[in-house]
């Protein structure tokens, strides 16, 4: 179950991060299918919980550098083949049907994706349309958009096991709303590495990362890495403002949405401490 | 840091990132001070001075640490042991050429290497012997900041 848990992560990432790469209408049908198989994972993680098994996101690393769309999606078909050859594995058979339905589903459309050249997602020219970055601002977005497309990985990743690991409807509905801010950080930001041409999958986590014992301090600390984006986001404003007002504006945006995001944690240690 | 070529290049693909199940060994690099760590995994050929045969690292850390042990544990693997504790020695005389926060993070991934080699001759006279952690002397703050703290 572990192996199959691992390939449909992998996969997940697989097809998010193709649809990262995607200048066309594909787009939209990768991040729905990316979707799809993100709550793969959670239904497998459900069936982990249930039956008091252990499992981990330690999962191999997953290669997407390509000069054209259809060597990824051919690779997404054949990942989705060998899950589909392992579903038997998981002992809940609705779980498997409504999977099997998908795979196939998913497959045969995939297939019928037009081809698109993809080589700018990867030339590391850091160039964005008619935007002229500064050497110093294309040095800090490069770096920026590596920490934190890493950052919002590992948040979707910790919220995600907190959330399966949990029966605590307060706590978990805070989970799930950090779980889709993340999303929504990853994609913009892995649309920007695409454009940028440095565009990557993050790094495998660590196990301490997401499984912990003190909610409180995770929370916490947290809070303190939020208030630290925030001073990022401000910084990478003001190194970009000059050069253009969209992505100074886009930046002060993601600043004000930790906002969110920290007074989200503070109604949850809020909540703990009156537990 | 200064994103060039090369250093894009190690972080859009990470040289020898990952765990290692069979691993012969393992070492760790802290950072007290914020948290970060990196876990350097050794499969090792026994011979008189032995050789690193496979290398591989996880960190909690910056994009800086994930280049630091790209760089580090390519150069280490197929070194014998007492060529790795030369580029461990090295690695930590030359930290005063980098800013105070690539300095703390290269240090931690060459003290992780440093406590791997240190765990794997240990566990030879004492299999049982625990896993080695190294802590970080280097101050990872920005002097600017250290700079305000003393004038506060």
């Amino acid at each position: 179950m572990q192996k199959l848990f691992n390939e449909i992560h992998e996969a997940w990432l697989a097809t998010q991060f193709t649809g990262f790469m995607s200048q066309t209408q594909s787009r939209q049908e990768l991040y729905e299918f990316s979707n799809i198989l993100f709550k793969h994972l959670t239904w497998i993680e459900n069936d982990f919980t249930k039956q008091g098994l252990s499992y981990s996101y330690d999962i191999a690393h997953v290669p997407v550098k390509v000069s054209h769309i259809s060597v990824m999606i051919h690779n997404i078909v054949q990942r989705l083949t060998a899950i589909e050859s392992q579903l038997d594995l998981c002992g809940d058979e609705h779980i498997t049907f409504r999977m099997r339905s998908d795979l196939r589903y998913m497959k045969s459309a995939l297939e019928k994706l037009p081809e698109e050249e993809v080589v700018s997602a990867f030339d590391a020219k850091r160039e964005y349309g008619n935007i002229e970055l500064t050497s110093e601002a294309k040095d800090a977005l490069t770096l920026f958009l590596f920490e934190e497309s890493y950052k919002e990985y590992e948040l979707i990743m910790v919220y995600n096991y907190s959330k399966a690991n949990s029966k605590d409807a307060f706590l978990n509905r805070i989970f799930q709303i950090l779980i889709d801010e993340s999303f929504f950080h990853l994609r913009s930001f892995g649309q920007m590495m695409a454009q940028m041409g440095i565009l990557s999958v993050p790094r495998s986590l660590m196990e301490e990362i997401y499984k912990f014992d003190d909610l409180e301090q995770f929370l916490k600390d947290g809070i303190q890495e939020e208030i630290g984006a925030k001073e990022e986001c401000k910084k990478l404003a003001d190194a970009v403002s000059s050069s253009s007002e969209h992505f100074a504006d886009f930046f002060t945006f993601i600043n004000n949405q930790e906002n969110y995001h920290i007074a989200l944690m503070e109604e949850a240690l809020e909540y703990i401490a009156k537990k | 840091m200064t994103a060039d070529a090369r250093l894009i290049e190690h972080m859009m693909n990470p040289r020898n990132y990952g765990k290692m199940e069979d691993s012969d060994s393992l070492g760790m690099g802290k950072n007290p001070q914020n948290g970060e760590k990196v876990a350097i995994f050794l499969k090792v050929k026994k011979e008189d001075d032995p050789v690193i045969e496979e290398i591989s690292f996880q960190a909690i850390g910056c994009s800086t640490t994930i280049v630091a042990g790209s760089l580090i544990t390519d150069e280490a693997k197929g070194m014998h042991f007492s060529r790795a504790e030369e580029l461990v020695s090295a690695t930590l005389g030359m930290l005063d050429q980098q800013t105070p926060e690539d300095a703390a993070c290269t240090e931690m991934v060459a003290l992780a290497l440093k406590a791997s080699l240190d765990t794997y001759v240990e566990r030879q006279k004492d299999s049982d012997f625990p896993m080695i952690s190294y802590h970080v002397s280097t101050d990872c703050t920005p002097k600017e900041e250290n700079e305000n703290a003393e004038t506060l």
